[in-house]
């Protein structure tokens, strides 16, 4: 019983009580919220060599809002990636799928997802072998412009091609 | 030199107070005297402090201290309750700080006024260096008695952070003690509880890839939910903390899978060309809420996890975005992130009513996640860029937690842990 601990403050404490009205007094003991932390090691994911990725380093495919569907003007640039992957066939890319900021993250993954599908069904359309392609989606994690204006968020709604 | 230095401390401690926006608390708050304590005035300032913040904070209280009294007791025998009735107080709270070498206790009181009684007398262990932790059980313990309900106090949060790093961080329910679970250079999401508080699910993209990680709070021990190729993300615990939804992109587009955590087995729940995600149990683990792009636009559904091969019903017909849903606790409603005139609110939408209610009107509101005793819900705002962490009671009142290093967001409500 805590009144009964031998210290200085006994006294106290009991005079305390004792002005109180015979009560039962409820007693809690604090919780320990020790925590441990933790560092990710990042692997290296840069594993296509730089010689193939100057090919496609413009290539980056934009969308609507909330759209996965590829544009007249989409195509147009994918069609000179879809040349440079046919002439040099012992390349492989990556497609990485984008969403602005607007709309929930998990969401936005899914939609990065599907853009970057998109783009890799139509190069598996036109004859690119789809053990080429890694398909892959950041959602809104990465964005490539930072306002929050419609201009930054086209800017974001993409698919890079590297 | 040294002006620059103090003006920078200034700043920093300003920036660390909370900034309580209330804007329409309850129309008839409890008023509630909080004498300060007595013992160490360092410990009892510090105390006081964290007390009448957490009441605050709840929207339902106002809070009268010494210097709004018109008597100050030091025990029982000097309350004159008339000093307190004058000023339309509901309750008095009194206590001591009792130190015992590196330990410390607080022993407590609650007075009814209108009652002329001691309605409550509690006594907090503490552990060294953990005082606002008494202070936290202190305030549960008042806002117990006086409102009946479970408070919040003791509870915890986890959120991202991104500075040079991503983190995953766990506070005190009122943003401070954090403490960085994990630290990555590549983006961290969806941070989830276990049931039991002893265990976190999140999404890492450490690999290159969205993965679902599982960590123990308290050794570091992690490991990977699933070993596969695929992309996984979107973790949520059911409330047995036996199973985890999960969207997992094996064909290339978002589905929801249930794993079993014990023999690793994956059942499928969605089978849709749109995508499914941010799935969530319902608190008896029979229903599983989630978004789906099925009907042209994020919208929200619900599947019958008791019914074989039940068809998803679809639950929000209100405008083109309803997404990111989670119950209730006491299943009579859920709450969700809802597009209104291109602004990104949360939204509530009870089950016996026919329309939503929004609760916030910002522009990026997002992640919203509500309190065990469901009375909070805690979510992100973007505030100039960047992201912080604010809060609404059910009744109304607003509130920020205090700003951090880096854009903060995702929040995620702990379990009861007291």
């Amino acid at each position: 019983m805590f009144i009964l601990r031998k210290n200085f403050n006994y006294l106290i404490v009991l005079i305390f009580l004792a002005s109180c009205s015979s009560m039962n007094v409820t007693e809690e003991k604090v919780y320990s919220d020790n925590v441990k932390t933790v560092e990710a090691s990042t692997s290296n994911i840069e594993n296509i060599n730089y010689e193939t990725k100057a090919v496609f380093a413009s290539a980056t495919i934009y969308f609507e809002f909330d759209r996965s569907n590829l544009t007249s003007k989409s195509i147009q640039t994918l069609k000179s990636a879809l040349n440079a992957l046919i002439e040099n066939s012992s390349i492989n890319i990556s497609l990485a799928g984008h969403a602005d900021e607007r709309g929930t993250r998990e969401y936005n993954l899914a939609l990065g997802q599907r853009r970057a599908e998109a783009v890799s069904d139509y190069l598996i359309l036109n004859g690119i072998d789809k053990s080429r392609i890694t398909v892959m989606s950041y959602g809104e994690e990465r964005p490539a412009a930072f306002g929050q204006d419609e201009m930054s968020y086209a800017k974001n709604r993409r698919v890079e091609i590297n | 030199m040294k002006k620059i230095y103090f003006t920078l401390l200034f700043a920093i401690s300003l920036s660390s107070e909370l900034i309580l926006e209330i804007t329409q608390g309850t129309e008839d708050p409890f008023r509630v005297a909080l004498i300060k304590f007595n013992g160490d005035k360092n410990i009892s300032n510090e105390i006081n402090k964290i007390i009448k913040n957490n009441l605050n904070r709840s929207g339902e209280f106002k809070i009268f201290e010494d210097s709004d009294l018109l008597s100050i007791p030091l025990n029982e025998s000097e309350i004159v309750f008339n000093d307190f009735k004058i000023l339309n107080i509901d309750y008095l709270v009194m206590g001591k700080i009792v130190e015992e070498g590196l330990n410390l206790s607080v022993l407590y009181e609650i007075y009814d006024i209108n009652m002329r009684k001691k309605v409550r007398t509690s006594s907090v262990f503490g552990i060294p260096n953990k005082n606002r932790q008494l202070g936290h059980y202190i305030s549960d313990g008042i806002y117990e008695e006086i409102t009946g309900i479970k408070g919040i106090s003791t509870t915890k949060i986890l959120y991202i952070t991104e500075n040079e790093n991503f983190n995953l961080v766990i506070a005190d329910a009122d943003g401070e003690n954090e403490q960085i679970l994990l630290k990555s250079n590549e983006p961290i999401i969806s941070p989830a509880w276990s049931p039991d508080s002893k265990k976190v699910a999140y999404v890492s993209f450490e690999t290159g890839m969205a993965k679902v990680y599982i960590q123990d709070i308290a050794t570091g021990n992690r490991e990977l939910a699933i070993q596969n190729s695929y992309q996984i993300s979107s973790p949520a615990w059911s409330p047995d903390g036996k199973f985890l939804s999960l969207t997992m992109y094996q064909d290339g587009n978002a589905e929801i899978y249930i794993l079993n955590l014990k023999n690793k087995n994956l059942t499928r729940l969605t089978n849709h060309y749109s995508i499914d995600t941010e799935s969530s149990w319902s608190p008896k683990g029979s229903k599983i809420i989630f978004t789906s792009g099925r009907s042209g636009s994020p919208q929200l559904y619900e599947l019958d996890l008791r019914r074989f091969n039940a068809k998803p019903k679809r639950l929000t017909f209100e405008g083109n975005y309803n997404a990111k849903a989670s119950y209730l606790p006491n299943d009579e409603g859920i709450i969700f992130v809802h597009r209104e005139n291109k602004n990104f609110q949360i939204a509530i939408k009870y089950y016996d009513e026919n329309f939503i209610r929004p609760l916030t009107n910002a522009q990026l509101d997002e992640s919203p996640s509500i309190s065990p005793n469901g009375n909070v819900i805690v979510y992100a705002i973007k505030d100039k860029g960047m992201g912080l962490l604010a809060g609404v009671t059910l009744s109304g009142a607003k509130f920020r937690l205090p700003a951090k290093i880096g854009s903060v967001r995702e929040p995620s409500w702990s379990g009861f842990l007291r």
